[in-house]
């Protein structure tokens, strides 16, 4: 299907409720040049229940430099597991040099995370997304507190879509909760990054990334420092309410 | 054409950071003089008008930009390099428009 004659409203209301495998079997009748986003935590279980669907799936992972050596080994076994090729991008060297030349190793402590993840998930992500009719990712509704609109389970992605792509996206575990996945994870086996045993919830990269403790949001354990200017760009919703 | 660039005051008052940074893009890449108009969205008052235009465009961030068109037809733009390439036909380095779209989609974070 091309992606003009894909209504992705529609089809968000009409999946909303349904299970994440069908929203990913929807993914996969849709579109032939598709890919998983696999960041090495929790959406393993997307490569889990995609291989059950069909087995040439397409994956990839963004090797920013910086993650953990579990998330790697992890990466690592789920490629064994499945027996499925993964797509590990990596920045440029160069802006990654720049980068650490000019400011050091640790600029996101001081400048934020956002030029870091730029320059080592932003641009690959950017240039891999330009290749794709679709993509499918693990982002769920719970993930983040102060996401307003929500994430459905079908969209057009106005972030990555070009006037030459038209780019769609899943969210087919979007309406699941933590617990369930968890649950999916332990009856159906499936490898999981094994920095979950040590009370991480979210991970990312290992300098941005931190365990968090019982009934801490999962958003505490990634970028903590910021958290007074984690706002700094949204309008204050109680203001625009009124 | 007629653009609007809307920034922020902060409710400390303080003025928003990733606002003063567009700003100064826009005045280092040449653009400032096409900004027809520069109104604040001050949210220690939900009447300013940068915050009604908030309001009445449905954007929930900031800095954004209004275009309005002869034709009648209005966009709006909350991340700048869209901006740039697609009303002023310019162009931004691959860093800056990959941050500007981490910058407008926290939820990308969780890539």
């Amino acid at each position: 299907m091309s992606t003009s004659e894909f209504n992705p409203e529609r089809l968000a209301n009409e999946y909303d409720s349904q299970s994440p495998e069908s929203i990913i079997k929807l993914a996969f009748d849709s579109f032939d040049n598709i890919a998983i986003s696999f960041s090495g935590s929790e959406d393993v279980i997307l490569v889990d229940m995609a291989t059950k669907i069909r087995s040439d799936v397409k994956v990839f992972s963004l090797d920013t430099g910086r993650l953990h050596a579990e998330t790697y080994r992890l990466i690592e076994q789920v490629r064994e597991h499945y027996s499925i090729e993964i797509d590990v991008l990596s920045p440029d060297t160069e802006t990654v040099q720049d980068l650490v030349r000019t400011k050091g190793l640790y600029s996101f402590y001081k400048d934020g995370h956002k030029e870091c993840c730029g320059i080592r998930k932003g641009v690959p992500l950017r240039r891999k997304l330009a290749t794709l009719s679709a993509w499918i990712t693990g982002q769920r509704k719970d993930q983040s507190p102060d996401t307003r609109d929500g994430v459905p389970v079908v969209e057009r992605d106005a972030a990555f879509s070009t006037s030459d792509n038209n780019l769609i996206k899943f969210n087919p575990l979007s309406n699941w909760t933590s617990s369930q996945i968890w649950e999916y994870i332990r009856t159906n086996g499936v490898p999981f990054n094994a920095l979950h045993e040590k009370g991480y919830i979210s991970i990312g990269c290992e300098p941005c990334t931190r365990p968090v403790l019982p009934n801490q949001h999962e958003r505490e354990g990634r970028w903590w420092w910021e958290e007074a200017t984690q706002k700094e760009c949204g309008l204050h919703s109680d203001n625009l309410k009124k | 054409m007629r653009i609007t660039f809307v920034k922020k005051i902060k409710a400390d008052g303080n003025p928003c950071r990733k606002c003063a940074e567009v700003q100064a893009r826009l005045e280092k890449d040449g653009y400032i003089d096409k900004i027809d108009h520069t109104i604040i969205a001050d949210e220690r008052d939900e009447n300013s008008e940068g915050m009604q235009l908030a309001k009445q465009h449905m954007v929930d961030r900031a800095p954004f930009f209004i275009v309005e068109h002869e034709s009648g037809d209005t966009n709006v733009y909350t991340i700048y390099f869209k901006f740039v390439k697609e009303v002023l036909n310019g162009d931004t380095n691959e860093q800056d428009a990959a941050k500007d779209i981490l910058d407008a989609n926290p939820d990308l974070d969780y890539i």
